[in-house]
């Protein structure tokens, strides 16, 4: 029972990591109908930042500013490229965004190079016991500011200008345009509120329990796709529910590895797929997705 | 002109003058002599093949400078290149000079595929392969080529080809002797539980088939948990083992898996010894949070010796690779990329002595030694090929300020049951 | 058909020809690299080009061909780890497996025939690591991580291997010429097929289907079944091409068929030209070839470092050479590589013959490369 209960609030905390970045994911194709694959370079970037200043500025000052260039850097990409692109079909622009995920994925790799760099965060290895359960620090403040920054954008999405302008957008592009919501800067706002998100998310992916950045950190970014289509590209309730959904089959699935033998080991990491297209198959537009109604 | 009208006639007929032309103006046009690998004798009443000239000697290197063993596969190279140069101050081989020809894969199967078309024609033999995906994807054409090969990767899998050297031990049986360190020295009793963390692949499910082994003979029970090499957080697996109530973990993963591993555990107060394989750790651990965990309770098990080792050998590589190679970290590719060098070169050497460098008699050579590397620590013997080279591992310990990042905490020896083991082959 | 394109067609049957006589193993690998990407990125064109169907899972179809043609030709073997086989003679191996891959995508297209869009591409993402898993855990199949060795092609008593020997015009002629000529025949025929498909009727709906599904299916194109039998064909395009690579490789192994696979077929028909057949080989000779340049004359090229020597390595210049080829050609240049060579030529034959070109230009409107032409 304690084994279940550690893996449940594993799973819960990383999943809450997981729903940041599917919630940047949704964000953008609410904007933008774009499906960016550039996301885990924008992880990259935010976690390089934090690493490399840490030591020079302190953590929090660094936080900061990594949150900072990985929102710039997600409106830089909106702005020169997304924005120019003049193409039919949004699967082209996914692609283009696949190019700048190479680019931007290549070079930081190559200047992180092969160290581990640690993030120098306050929580270290502290570790809580709540009755037979234990769970890192770290994790619970992910949670925490997961659970914050998550309702916050369900608040502002409901009553801000901003949200409002966001929705209408989504909702009809020319419409929108036409009762003067300035259809540029929505979409550069979503790339980088998306950019700042994944800053926080990679934060929480480079500290306790993994050992730092380094050029893996991308690979946990892949996770989040699965979770933002499962709830529903277009729905942040959805992007949240995906990640816990991903975040707690994951965590289950390997630590209960044992018992699920005849699936072939390592089953924990194709789970979250998995799910995914029993989900899919059932409601294809995912959990809480709308639905495209066309009327001819 | 008398070429015909039609379209179809006039490809066929332009076709033809090609295949005229070529006969005569090609490169390749070397009428087949016999085979692949076409050999000549030289003045010196040497016989060469490939990679070989009257003056030069090319030896490949076929490394990852881009992926995720770039630290590794720099200092492999960088240490061989310095054994290749002093070699060839002391006056080369065969009165030849030695010659790198290095190429990047970047971990990646299809560029390990094309270098080594590209370099295979060039080169008499490869000092390092890093990677065992690699190794076996060319497995065929090294057999095929006669190629003597050294792979960075110790898994069984690549055992039982005649070119191809696995240095030392292979991973399972290094776990054999990571369990019997454990019984014999952590209080590992009969009974007991005992975790294997391990990736999928050769490189885990090597290691796996010998913890199984010494897990059986030694009446413990083994709890396994295999995870992918892009898995960062090991929090789940540490609550698994935790719910088992494991004594002691194996380790066979990437650093990274490693430093979470370990630094989990010791957090969540599950505080028992952990036996690493050789790849499962890296200096470059230490800096980060995980490192005070790492000095804690954790060991690895390796056959090449650590460059901190109280040896002549060592003392000397590690003074040169710091003369010519100031700002570089050194690992434990510094080592073993020198001592898979001098292997290589020793095999030439030998073949030299027969006046015959061609792939084969290279091969040849190699295989004649049976008890060699003295000086780099422990003997391994080379004339067989479907068993590890040699039974011995050290225990190595991390530590801050040993040179590589680690010392010896016991002796390179070999467990009783390590001897019994059979290596599965293929 | 002109005077110009019989020409240029002769040039290149020559050149395809000759080439074997010439360059050295190394070149004839990285073409047949090339050819069997030409023949995936061909398949991955008609489903993402042509009919606007998001695919990231092209790499899964691969490894299916790849292992099937393994599994259909090998013979059972024993031991530790026994493998399995059905031994069947190799060209039909070769054939099963194409067919094998075409039934993994029509097992997929329940799903592949209700989602849109990014909802595809992401669940496509599923194959590669469902299929990586099955690759590496159904060993007695795939031979796990070990992978298994690959039986040459044996046609009509002719084997595509080193052995026997054979020289044909004093030039020896190993696996790697044999499969030149069999990687041609093969691409060729690819070629051809996925031509007829596009400038017929299918084509017609599959282009319809891409610009506007809903006025595709007023239309009377029957949309689902449409988009079913292209995913069963890219698939099986993408399974002929995973033949040819374990040819050529010699030995599958499953790290090879992964995410970055899938991504660099994205990439090939972006850079060549989406929806065209010519683009599709154009991007695969792009992507397959720049690395391989880029690695060969490292020495020879400003800003590109040496190995190892600390700058930028000729592997990592090649991926950010192709990642932002992808991003400037969708700028710059829609229509790709391809589109690119078509405007050059109508620009050159304007410059050399002005009057022909303006009397001429106004008839065939289709030479202008616009998205929506593309074919």
């Amino acid at each position: 029972m304690i084994t279940f209960l550690e893996l449940l609030v594993n799973g819960i905390s990383v999943g809450a990591v997981y729903a940041l970045i599917a919630l940047g994911f949704v964000i953008i194709f609410k904007a933008t109908e774009v499906v960016n694959f550039a996301h885990a370079s924008l992880l990259l970037v935010g976690g390089f930042v934090i690493a490399r200043l840490h030591p020079l500025i302190g953590f929090w000052a660094a936080l900061l500013l990594g949150i900072a260039g990985a929102a710039v850097v997600g409106a830089l990409i909106e702005f020169l490229i997304i924005r120019r692109a003049n193409v039919i079909s949004h699967s082209v622009l996914a692609i283009v965004t696949i190019g700048v995920d190479i680019v931007l994925t290549t070079e930081l790799t190559r200047q992180i190079g092969t160290d581990v760099l640690a993030l120098g965060d306050p929580w270290r290895d502290r570790v809580l016991h709540l009755g037979g359960v234990s769970i890192a620090e770290t994790r619970i403040v992910a949670l925490a500011v997961a659970a914050v920054l998550i309702s916050a954008f369900l608040l502002a999405f409901k009553y801000t200008n901003w949200g409002i302008a966001m929705r209408a957008t989504a909702e009809d592009t020319e419409t929108a345009a036409l009762m003067g919501v300035r259809r540029g800067r929505i979409s550069m706002g979503a790339w980088a509120v998306a950019g700042a998100l994944a800053a926080v998310a990679a934060l929480f992916l480079c500290v306790f329990p993994t050992p730092g950045l380094d050029r893996s950190t991308t690979f946990a970014a892949m996770k989040a796709f699965p979770a933002a289509i499962l709830g529903g590209l277009d729905s942040t309730t959805g992007a949240l529910a995906g990640g816990l959904i991903i975040g707690v089959t994951e965590a289950m699935m390997s630590g209960y590895q044992n018992d699920l033998v005849f699936l072939g080991r390592g089953i924990g990491d194709v789970a979250p797929f998995l799910v995914m297209i029993v989900v899919l198959l059932i409601r294809p537009a995912g959990l809480f997705g709308t639905r495209e109604l066309a009327r001819v | 002109m008398g070429i015909p009208r039609t379209p179809v006639r006039r490809i066929a007929v332009l076709a033809l003058l090609a295949l005229a032309v070529t006969a005569c103006a090609s490169e390749k046009a070397t009428g087949g002599s016999g085979g692949a690998a076409p050999s000549a004798v030289g003045g010196d009443g040497v016989k060469t093949g490939p990679g070989v000239t009257a003056d030069k000697i090319t030896i490949g290197l076929m490394t990852d400078l881009t992926g995720p063993y770039a630290s590794f596969g720099k200092s492999l190279t960088q240490a061989q290149q310095l054994y290749f140069e002093q070699t060839n101050a002391a006056g080369g081989v065969c009165g030849r000079q030695l010659e790198a020809l290095v190429r990047d894969h970047g971990y990646d199967v299809q560029k390990a595929v094309a270098a080594y078309t590209e370099i295979s024609p060039k080169v008499v033999a490869l000092a390092h392969v890093v990677g065992s995906p690699m190794v076996n994807a060319v497995k065929q054409r090294i057999e095929a080529d006669d190629m003597l090969t050294i792979p960075q990767a110790w898994a069984t899998g690549l055992l039982g080809s005649k070119p191809i050297q696995v240095t030392g031990t292979t991973y399972d049986i290094d776990m054999i002797n990571g369990v019997d360190f454990l019984t014999k020295e952590k209080g590992i009793k009969s009974g007991d539980k005992i975790g294997h963390l391990y990736f999928e692949g050769d490189y885990g499910e090597s290691a796996l088939n010998g913890s199984k082994y010494a897990a059986e003979k030694l009446g413990l029970k083994l709890v396994e948990q295999k995870i992918k090499a892009t898995d960062q957080d090991m929090s789940a697996q540490v609550a698994a083992f935790k719910a088992e109530g494991v004594k002691a973990i194996l380790v066979s993963v990437g650093p990274r898996q490693t430093a979470s591993l370990v630094g989990v555990s010791l957090a969540k107060g599950m505080d028992v010894p952990f036996v690493g394989s050789n790849s499962a750790y890296s200096p470059q651990l230490l800096p980060t949070p995980a490192g005070p965990a790492l000095l804690k309770d954790f060991y690895y098990i390796t056959a090449g010796t650590p460059i901190s080792a109280d040896q002549p050998a060592m003392k000397k590589l590690a003074a040169d690779y710091a003369a010519k190679y100031p700002d570089a970290a050194i690992d434990s590719g510094v080592s073993a990329g020198y001592s898979a060098a001098a292997i290589v070169v020793d095999a030439l050497k030998k073949a030299c002595e027969g006046k015959d460098l061609t792939r084969a008699a290279v091969v040849a050579a190699h295989r004649g030694q049976s008890a060699w590397g003295a000086e780099f620590g422990t003997v391994m013997d080379f004339t067989t090929f479907d068993k590890p080279a040699s039974l011995l591992s050290y225990v190595a310990k991390p530590d801050k300020d040993a040179l590589g990042g680690a010392v010896i905490f016991k002796d390179a020896a070999t467990s009783d049951l390590a001897k019994t083991y059979q290596v599965p082959v293929g | 058909m002109s005077k110009k394109v019989i020409l240029s067609c002769v040039v290149l049957v020559v050149a395809a020809v000759a080439i074997p006589f010439y360059l050295e193993g190394f070149w004839l690998q990285a073409g047949l690299f090339a050819m069997s990407a030409a023949i995936g990125a061909i398949g991955l064109n008609l489903l993402t080009g042509a009919t606007g169907q998001l695919s990231m899972g092209h790499a899964f179809f691969l490894a299916v061909g790849a292992y099937a043609y393994v599994y259909f030709a090998a013979e059972p073997e024993g031991g530790t780890h026994a493998l399995g086989g059905l031994g069947l003679p190799t060209p039909v191996a070769a054939l099963f497996a194409v067919l094998t891959a075409g039934v993994a995508g029509g097992v997929f297209s329940p799903i592949a025939g209700r989602l849109k869009g990014a909802y595809l591409g992401i669940a496509t993402l599923a194959l590669i690591f469902v299929g990586q898993h099955v690759l590496f855990n159904a060993e007695p199949v795939t031979g796990g991580y070990n992978g298994r060795a690959v039986p040459p092609m044996e046609l009509f008593g002719f084997v595509f291997a080193d052995s026997p020997e054979l020289v044909v015009a004093q030039v020896p002629f190993g696996s790697l010429e044999r499969l030149w000529f069999l990687g041609l025949a093969v691409l060729t025929c690819a070629a051809l097929f996925a031509r007829g498909v596009l400038r017929g009727r299918p084509g017609r709906a599959m282009n319809t289907i891409r610009d506007h599904e809903i006025a595709a299916g007023v239309m009377g194109v029957p949309v689902a079944r449409y988009r079913a039998g292209v995913f069963v064909l890219s698939s099986m395009y993408g399974g002929l091409a995973g033949v040819l690579i374990a040819l050529v490789f010699q030995r599958t192994v499953p790290d090879y068929f992964g995410l970055l696979l899938s991504l660099d077929y994205l990439a090939m028909i972006i850079i060549g030209g989406l929806g065209s057949v010519a683009g599709a080989v154009i991007g695969a000779f792009f992507i397959s070839l720049l690395p391989q340049l880029l690695s060969r004359y490292s020495d020879a090229l400003p800003l590109v470092a040496e190995p190892g020597s600390g700058g930028v390595s000729p592997a990592e210049a090649s991926r950010i050479l192709y990642g932002a080829a992808v991003v400037v050609i969708v700028l710059f240049l829609p229509g790709g590589l391809l589109g690119l060579a078509r405007r050059l030529r109508l620009a050159v034959t304007r410059r050399l013959a002005p009057v022909h070109a303006t009397r001429k230009t106004p008839l065939s409107p289709s030479s202008t490369p616009s998205p929506d032409t593309r074919n």
